[in-house]
């Protein structure tokens, strides 16, 4: 919108678009397959969210189907009367807010000490370490914690009770859990996530470092004056999209993590839709579930937009 | 302008969509007007019909069907999809019948969840496979499922082998007494036995220890494991679990409970009760798990099992090596899997004597030992609504249902899965390549016979011990005698459908699995609190419904009635 107003021709623009897919065609054909995509995978199917108004049948198209009782709310009302889904959305909201405080930061701090490293090869030594955990599976990632954290056969509680002391019950107790999620979390995605800062500092004006010093700025002086305000859009714009994802989380960490002993806590919406919609074949009370769940996001997101734009920084858009 | 793009790109958006979602839309609206339509019309030309198909049980042209088999992911197993086996089937079912089929692997072990998904998605086998009846009653209410009453009439004359064998018992074993659909036919149970308690001989002479015979008796025993692991493990003394429960307690640990149930319980009670078929909600039950916190916080079970899930291979590893002393599971485990099986493993990895052997230890209130079995039914065997072959899935079940066919499948080629022995019987040997058996006597092939059924009953009962392969058949014939001691056989209760069981089954049985995990590893303190939250969260979540829909039923069918015939 911005553009059109500063465009100095409207009348030039107004009879070229032909003109400019003409000139520019290359550039549209590469944009046309992100475009299909995202038309066939992310808005086609968003035609089947009225099944959380209807009520779902196998053999009917979504149109056919019958609309729901209570004009099509009954299943928002079903699940919001359903203790287990009050469960699993306390436990998507305490689950992520611990991610978010406690993983959030980390990165951010990890990319500052990471920037001030000399030693380029061991610079580059750590960076590759930290993100390889990205790219291993929940599942595999479990296989390990099970081989350190379990009760008595664990790596970690073998040592501690050879040394005399009582084993941690990481795995199975519902508050040690908690933690071993959250830090699991943490350490598998750290790293990766660091790169973005990495690349944000790597943005900043190297002359503004140089007059610091000149003027006599330390190294936290410069890390705080000069680094931290440098990444600061960065950060804000990873901070609006981690708080629309709220609500959100991914399946496979969840699911993978959670056992029989800790489903009190372990239990997330994600999860929850898995167990009552696929498995247990009520479709329509759980796109009511996601539905709710999508639309808290977006609250979340335009607010958390607002609130930076509000506070003088760029949002998202 | 860019309104007008926008437009533009919106309106296309729209134009696909709704071809998009028109097009599967209307399959299964298709098949589903086809599976209210066939029946009917083939009715009204019923002389003429089979004979308009079929020219001596062959279709005229080739027709194709897939079948669902579990993939166990067995090591060093054969592709269940591509085996000498399946090889065999699709000759022969091209040479009988001229059908094609094809295989189509679904997990073992999470198989209710996968074909779940695979009915959702519309892409299911044509012939399903399950043991979960609650799946195929859901899909049946949404109409994704194909009623078998009317084929099984009408095609009763090309169906000889599956009548014979599975008979009105099973046909129509889940028939609705008030509609008369049959959403699934039940395969038969040839061998009804079902979960035994097994021990280390060898360590119950090393310590000069009788077999236990009651409870308290196995109590002892399993201290006396505990004590001793120095003397029966050595450096691995810290590995040692006395008895063995894992996932799934109310199975693993299904003699105990029983053992703990009224033997002269009614069938009335038994049924009202009996949703859950690991007995979670039938009287008795809490004190069973009562006494197996008490072992767990006395140090005499396995201390992290429930952080280990379904399909883990952890706990076998671990009885594999040497270091369980006594477990529950079904009547044959540690003989299954010839060279991979537990016995076999521990002859190898601890020495010759090293071996589980059967016990029956859990005595109830009258001093017997009384093992409730479900009756003749095994796996539920269904047709989804997308299977446009109905009567070549249905030549399908005839022919595995064919006693030279479950033969063939069971003990193979002789020479290369079987070898004769003394008096007519057969012996299993271990099978090498894509003869290799990846299911006990190939049971997930003959999906409408579970149990060895040989073509005599003679040849049968004598081969019985031999059917497993480098395992002494004195210690089978053992087992299966315990097994069928004090049985009591699950009648059939046929009050239709009970609405309130209708997609609650996973979830239900997701707290049940919790709630037994819970309540084992709770503190002996904390174990009433545990267990009756749990099962307060339990009936509440659609336990105590479908508790009082039963009752109503039984008392509509049965009326006073307290015991069936």
């Amino acid at each position: 919108m911005k553009t059109s107003k500063t465009t100095p021709a409207p009348a030039v623009r107004k009879q070229s678009f032909g003109s400019y897919i003409k000139r520019y065609w290359q550039l549209y054909l590469l944009l046309f397959l992100p475009m299909l995509y995202l038309l066939v995978f992310k808005y086609i199917p968003m035609i089947y969210v009225q099944i959380a108004f209807k009520k779902y049948s196998i053999v009917q198209s979504v149109w056919e189907m019958p609309l729901a009782k209570n004009h099509g709310m009954q299943y928002f009302i079903q699940a919001f009367s359903n203790p287990d889904f009050i469960r699993a959305l306390r436990n998507t909201i305490v689950l992520n807010l611990l991610d978010l405080v406690v993983g959030f930061p980390i990165p951010i701090i990890f990319a500052l000490i990471l920037n001030e490293l000399v030693f380029t090869k061991f610079k580059k030594a750590v960076q590759t370490i930290t993100y390889m955990p990205h790219f291993l599976s929940w599942v595999i990632i479990y296989g390990i914690a099970l081989q350190l954290f379990a009760p008595s056969t664990g790596l970690v509680n073998m040592v501690i009770t050879k040394l005399g002391g009582e084993a941690v019950p990481f795995l199975n107790d519902t508050g040690h859990w908690v933690w071993t999620y959250i830090f699991l979390g943490v350490w598998q995605s750290f790293g990766w996530n660091s790169i973005v800062y990495l690349a944000a500092i790597a943005g900043i004006n190297s002359e503004l470092y140089e007059a610091a010093s000149v003027d006599g700025a330390g190294r936290f002086q410069k890390m705080w004056h000069i680094t931290l305000p440098g990444i600061k859009p960065t950060i804000v714009i990873l901070l609006i999209m981690a708080i629309g994802n709220i609500l959100g989380s991914g399946f496979d960490r969840p699911f993978a993590l959670q056992n029989n002993l800790v489903m009190s806590w372990a239990e997330v919406l994600s999860t929850y839709i898995y167990r009552y919609g696929i498995k247990g074949l009520q479709f329509s009370l759980t796109t009511a579930v996601g539905l709710f769940q999508s639309i808290v996001g977006v609250i979340f997101l335009l607010g958390a937009n607002y609130l930076s734009r509000k506070l003088g920084e760029r949002g998202l858009w | 302008m860019k309104k007008k793009v926008l437009a533009a790109v919106l309106a296309s958006a729209m134009v696909v969509s709704l071809a998009a979602c028109a097009a599967p839309a209307a399959a299964p609206a298709a098949s589903g007007g086809g599976e209210a339509a066939a029946p009917a019309a083939s009715g009204e030309a019923e002389a003429e019909a089979p004979a308009s198909e079929l020219t001596d049980g062959k279709f005229a042209e080739t027709r194709s069907i897939t079948v669902e088999v579990y993939d166990r992911g067995n090591d060093g197993g054969s592709d269940p999809e591509n085996n000498d086996y399946t090889r065999w089937i699709q000759q022969q079912m091209l040479e009988k019948h001229n059908v094609e089929v094809k295989f189509q692997k679904v997990p073992r072990w999470t198989e209710v969840d996968d074909i779940n998904n695979l009915l959702a998605a519309g892409t299911a086998p044509d012939v399903c496979v399950t043991y979960s009846y609650p799946t195929v009653q859901t899909y049946a209410d949404m109409g994704g499922v194909i009623d078998l009453a009317p084929y099984l009439e009408q095609y009763k004359d090309e169906l000889p082998n599956l009548w014979n064998w599975l008979g009105e018992t099973n046909l129509y074993w889940d028939k609705d007494p008030e509609t008369g659909n049959v959403w699934a036919v039940e395969a038969k149970l040839a061998n009804m036995n079902r979960i035994l308690t097994f021990i280390r001989q060898d360590w119950l002479d090393t310590l000069g220890l009788e077999a236990p015979t009651t409870k308290e008796e196995f109590h002892d025993v399993l201290v006396a494991f505990k004590d001793n692991a120095d003397t029966l493990l050595g450096a691995d003394a810290d590995k040692m679990v006395p008895y063995s429960v894992s996932y799934d307690v109310g199975w693993r640990a299904g003699t105990l409970i029983e053992s703990f149930l009224d033997p002269e319980m009614t069938d009335k009670e038994y049924y009202i009760n009996g949703f859950d078929d690991r007995k979670l909600t039938q009287n008795g039950t809490k004190e069973a798990v009562r006494l197996l916190n008490q072992w767990y916080n006395e140090g005499l079970m396995w201390n992290d099992f429930a952080i280990y899930s379904s399909g883990d291979t952890t706990e076998d590893d671990m009885m594999k090596a040497g270091y369980v002393g006594a477990f529950s599971h079904n009547w044959d485990y540690p003989f299954r899997n010839g060279e991979d099986s537990i016995n076999a493993n521990l002859k190898r990895l601890v020495g010759p004597e090293a071996g589980y052997v059967a016990i029956d230890p859990f005595e109830d209130k009258n001093g017997t030992h009384t093992k409730w079995l479900a009756g003749p039914v095994d796996r539920k065997v269904f047709f989804p609504s997308t299977n446009d072959e109905p009567l070549a899935s249905l030549l399908y079940l005839d022919f595995i249902s064919e006693p030279e066919t479950i033969e063939y499948l069971q003990i193979g080629e002789a020479g290369v899965t079987h070898e004769d022995v003394e008096d007519g019987a057969v012996s299993i040997i271990a099978a090498t390549g894509d003869a290799i058996q990846n299911s006990g006597m190939n049971i997930d092939y003959t999906i409408t016979c579970n149990g060895l059924h040989l073509t005599t009953d003679e040849k049968t009962a004598k081969s019985l011990a031999y059917t497993y392969a480098g395992i002494d058949p004195a210690v089978v014939q053992a087992a299966d005698a315990i097994a069928k001691t004090d049985t009591r056989i699950g009648v059939n209760v046929q009050t239709g459908n009970i609405e309130a069981e209708a997609g609650v089954g996973d979830v239900l049985s997701s707290k049940r699995d919790q709630i037994y995990d819970l309540a084992v590893s709770a503190s002996v303190a904390d174990f009433d609190s545990v267990w009756d939250s749990g099962m307060s969260d339990y009936l509440s979540s659609g336990g105590q419904a479908i508790m009082d829909e039963r009752a109503a039923a039984w008392e509509k069918v049965y009326g006073d009635a307290e015991m069936l015939p």
